[in-house]
């Protein structure tokens, strides 16, 4: 099938169309400067949003819906671009579009899990859950409703037959039965999903092959070594645990690295060592609980500048959508945190922490 | 023709006692699109009772489709008129009650039957590897040194977990290979007991369970397994047959049950966007104008009280709340998806389809002209549409066949056979064959000043269809001054003028610039005149529309004003010059087929007809693609950014009939 300039010329010219569209460091400057909610849906139905959140009335916009508005245009967004993409790049696209599906499909189960004890009994479970999922449409192959109502994990695993999650939550399945906690669960998913990703980068050829492995990889870094952090300090994980809850795959951090943080390395010189840009790891990392989230903010700038970086230089290969696409999923996890920060008492600066544009220059 | 489907909004007064049958005649036909009446400012009185009877609907719709999935009944579609009323819920759950307390118990327990053998087979196939071991199963668990894990895994974990095991002395063996479920059999000290577990668990190695009955060494539990398992096959095949009794005898019963389920959801779902007030319920939507009379007859013969108030909407207001329904022709549709790509027409835009249908396999065989391979090009499109040969094509299959007649056109004027030109049409397949115009290869400059005309004529024609949108808009201020409005235009004839004069007599003078520039106008004073309008066409906008402030930046404003004239020069230059690719690529096909006989040698021999059979394919395939791409980016970039806008609302009607919805 078409490759290179030929099977690239439609998309990379719609995507870097689509890609002057984003916001820009600035954009997100000024929105952060709204005193309220109310201002920033106003502020925001001037960007490219706009005819996303103008489709609700101003008393139905409440944060919740704000958010979902904001992601349908992801989800328009992602369904343009498979739809466009060249036949042997698709099967990758499609499986980055997934991440949202398995976001979905982990708030499924957590619904199930958590129905019975904290939520509204008047509210049909469903009601409460939908508003979370991700809006896929007819991309999902998930049957999501009919996961919630069934009432139990072990009920609604078997709904997912014939799913690409089916194999990776039958083997962990056995682990909620016994601990009655998904985490297994989630993990297991996670990782199928990545290797999934990982291994479609992998088939790919040339160019894209490069390209896509820059990217995937980039985003495999931070996966590992986050989760490395958090299962080390949080869940206190032993070694053997840490190194099969990680993949041996990434672009910057190798394999070493990880086995040598899961061995008992000091994770900031190592960390410091893979991302020498990144100031003061140790401080941060001493100070978990709100030091562990700005390590991810400043490793997802690296993404970013990663993703930006495919824009430069040969526009005819797969690095071009793939990079796009993450660059509107961080966008949107910065609206997300404006809009949350907002409608809450956030103070400014924990939101401009969070903020992932602001502190770049592109 | 030119434009999208002229509509007509319709507001309907509808008497309760009627909704149901009014409903009904208003997704029968797929002609209604609805608009939501909460965008119209009409509060339903307390919470919509329709919103739960569609939410019941759905349910009790999943209720039947398990049951008939479990006695292996496919649904059948019907028609729109075998539907007769919105069935009454508790009818409905009645019938499903009885259906499913028959079926549910025989289900379950086939299930649960299915499980068992599922269960008995994973545990054979962990267990068979190991069969000549001969050791009691229940004493490895038991070693009082050794710890052991018999269990599957997924493949994926398996080097995993060797690598976070790399510190622990172990033994890993692969007993069964498998994609999916790989058997494994994992021993260590059992000092190191609890790291095994835990690499064990965290890598998901399920170990094997065996009920308690199944004790002794391997090969004797893997008979009693197989044995278990016969007889589980047996009870399964049991329930099947009582399933299938069952599901003939309520086959009937059930497709009707589920079609009236199924089109209660759907018309209850409609009804929940319907405006409701006290005594009757509003509905407001968009109906095609040549559907509205049969629509009003069927309304009026559905309920006698019904107030219908229809508004026709001109094509001359450019809105974006009318639903756009395009003319629905299949010989356009490969076309249509090339516009809608780039955008859907505004509902009072021109609809470029009908120019597009004639500028594309027009430019696309100029590009590709060769009698040849365009009557192949046609025959694969014209297989591919029909299904017969490569079906992935089918989509784009009548493209091929317009873009393939126009290549065999221009192939017939530029003289070219599968890539046979001037005396080698002689000379390998006998017969003569002249140019009946031009051959590209041999006049070069002359075929890219040729394009360049074309490109001029084109672009000339796109600025006019943008005048005619202004003007049918009635917005004057971008009429007159417009990125494509008059000054533009002015301004554009004026530049063809100074083309004219820095390409001189060369032969890639455009011949269309040197005749304008002999029009008796005096260009000298016209070009600094147009070229301030350009610059200034800002200003003008901002007097005609009455935006204040008039001049926005003060200073700035004048060095913006220069850019875009700068900028607007140099997009009408590029603009033009981009058209010189369609002469090109007519060169470079002849040169492509020039470079396929070099390889093919002289001597007509087996070798060298298959290297030309190899070639055209290869021609055909690989420059088919990229003069595709090239006849798009001409479209999209140079063409329709003059005078198409897009943004239109796709017309999405009320429906019935679930294959009308995929249709």
């Amino acid at each position: 099938m078409a490759g290179g300039v030929s099977g690239y010329a439609a998309i990379s010219a719609k995507v870097r169309a689509m890609y002057s569209n984003l916001l820009t460091p600035q954009d997100i400057s000024r929105l952060s400067e709204s005193p309220d909610f109310s201002s920033l849906i106003s502020a925001l139905k001037h960007t490219q949003y706009g005819p996303y959140l103008s489709a609700l009335k101003d008393n139905e916009l409440t944060p919740r819906r704000a958010v979902q508005q904001i992601k349908r245009r992801l989800a328009d967004t992602y369904a343009s671009v498979v739809q466009m993409s060249p036949t042997q790049a698709r099967p990758l696209i499609r499986q980055l579009y997934r991440s949202f599906e398995l976001g979905n499909l982990k708030a499924v189960l957590r619904s199930i899990v958590t129905v019975s004890s904290s939520w509204n009994a008047d509210e049909a479970p469903w009601d409460r859950v939908r508003e979370v999922l991700f809006p896929f449409g007819s991309f999902s192959t998930l049957p999501a409703q009919a996961m919630v109502e069934s009432g139990s994990v072990a009920s609604a695993v078997e709904l997912l037959k014939g799913t690409p999650y089916e194999s990776a939550i039958s083997f962990a399945l056995r682990r909620f039965s016994a601990e009655q906690n998904l985490f297994p669960i989630e993990v297991a998913l996670d990782l199928d999903y990545w290797r999934r990703l990982w291994t479609e980068a992998r088939k790919l050829k040339g160019l894209d092959r490069e390209a896509a492995t820059k990217i995937i990889g980039s985003l495999l870094d931070m996966n590992n070594l986050m989760w490395t952090a958090r299962y080390k300090i949080y869940h206190k994980l032993s070694e053997e645990e840490l190194i099969n809850y990680t993949l041996p795959f990434g672009f910057r951090a190798h394999d070493d690295d990880i086995r040598a943080i899961a061995a008992g390395a000091d994770a900031a010189a190592v960390i410091s060592r893979i991302f020498p840009t990144i100031p003061d790891v140790a401080a941060l990392l001493e100070k978990p609980h709100t030091g562990l989230p700005k390590l991810e903010v400043q490793i997802k700038r690296q993404v970013i500048q990663q993703c930006a970086a495919a824009f430069i230089g040969n526009p005819f290969h797969v690095g071009l959508p793939l990079a796009f696409l993450i660059l509107s999923d961080l966008e949107i996890q910065d609206l997300i945190a404006l809009i949350e920060a907002k409608s809450s008492d956030i103070s400014d600066e924990e939101l401009h922490s969070a903020l992932l544009k602001t502190a770049l220059q592109n | 023709m030119f434009f999208p489907r002229e509509m007509t909004e319709v507001e309907l007064i509808i008497p309760s006692k009627d909704l149901v049958t009014v409903t009904k005649a208003l997704s029968g036909r797929g002609v209604f699109h609805q608009v939501d009446s909460a965008y119209l400012g009409i509060e339903s009185l307390g919470p919509n009772a329709w919103q739960e009877k569609a939410a019941n609907y759905s349910a009790l719709e999943r209720r039947i489709q398990a049951t008939m999935h479990t006695l292996g009944l496919e649904e059948q579609q019907r028609s729109a008129s075998d539907f007769d009323t919105i069935i009454d819920l508790g009818a409905a759950h009645a019938d499903i009650d009885r259906i499913e307390g028959e079926v549910k118990e025989v289900g379950e327990r086939l299930l649960a039957e299915k499980k068992r053998m599922e269960l008995l087979e994973s545990q054979l196939r962990q267990i068979e590897p190991i069969s000549d071991v001969n050791v009691e199963v229940g004493a490895l668990s038991k070693s009082e040194h050794l710890y052991s894990i018999l269990g599957v895994m997924p493949a994926a974990q398996m080097s995993r977990l060797e690598t976070s095991l790399a510190r622990v002395p172990h033994v890993f063996f692969t007993l069964k290979e498998d994609s999916q479920k790989p058997v494994v059999w994992l021993l260590g000290p059992r000092s190191a007991y609890d790291v095994l577990d835990r690499a064990a668990k965290s890598a998901y190695l399920n170990p094997l369970a065996l009920p308690e009955e199944f004790i002794g060494t391997p090969e004797e539990i893997a008979a009693k397994t197989r044995k278990a398992i016969e007889t589980s096959k047996q009870a399964i095949f049991g329930l099947e047959a009582q399933l299938k009794k069952l599901g003939d005898a309520h086959n009937a019963e059930l497709q009707k049950l589920w079609w009236d389920v199924h089109v209660s959801r759907l018309m209850a779902d409609a009804i929940a966007r319907f405006g409701q007030l006290r005594h009757t319920y509003v509905v407001v939507g968009w109906v095609p104008t040549a559907e509205l009379q049969a629509l009003t007859e069927r309304l009026k013969a559905a309920s006698k009280e019904i107030l219908i108030e229809t508004m026709p909407t001109e094509r001359t207001v450019h809105s974006a709340n009318v639903p756009v329904a395009l003319t629905n022709n299949k010989w356009l549709k490969p076309i249509q998806e090339l516009i809608t790509t780039y955008g859907r027409p505004g509902y009072g835009e021109l609809d470029p389809t009908f120019m597009v249908m004639l500028t594309f396999p027009i430019l696309y065989g100029a590009m590709f002209g060769d009698l040849g391979q365009g009557l192949l090009m046609m025959l694969v499109g014209a297989l591919a549409h029909k299904r017969i040969f490569m079906k992935g094509l089918q989509s784009i299959g009548l493209l091929l066949v317009y873009c393939g007649f126009f290549a065999s056109v221009f192939g017939t004027l530029y003289g070219s056979i599968f890539g046979f030109e001037g005396h080698h049409i002689q000379e390998y397949l006998g017969f003569h064959f002249e140019p009946l115009w031009i051959s590209p290869v041999n006049d070069i400059l002359t075929i890219l000043g040729l394009a360049i005309d074309a490109g001029i004529v084109i672009l000339l024609f796109s600025y006019l269809l943008s005048l005619f949108n202004a003007a049918r808009a009635k917005d004057w201020a971008h009429f007159w001054f417009g990125h494509t409005g008059v000054v533009a235009i002015g301004f554009y004839l004026c530049f063809l003028t100074i083309l004219n004069s820095l390409l001189g007599s060369t032969p890639i003078a455009p011949k269309l610039a040197a005749a304008i520039s002999r029009l008796p106008l005096p260009f000298g004073i016209l070009t600094p005149i147009f070229a301030i309008g350009v610059m200034l066409n800002g200003l003008f906008r901002n007097i005609v529309e009455g935006h204040r402030p008039l001049l926005d930046g003060g200073a700035m404003f004048f060095v913006q004003a220069f850019m875009d004239l700068f900028e607007g020069a140099i997009s009408m230059l590029s603009n033009t010059l981009s058209f010189v690719r369609v002469g090109a690529f007519a060169v470079a096909h002849g040169g492509l087929s020039l470079a396929i006989f070099s390889l093919a040698g002289t001597e007509p021999t087996i070798g060298f007809w298959i290297t030309i059979i190899i070639g055209n394919i290869f021609i055909t395939g690989f420059e088919g693609l990229i003069v595709y791409i090239q006849t798009m980016r001409l479209h999209y970039y140079e063409i329709l950014g003059k005078f198409f806008h897009g943004g239109g609302m796709r017309f999405e009607p009320l429906r019935l009939n679930p294959s009308q919805e995929e249709a």
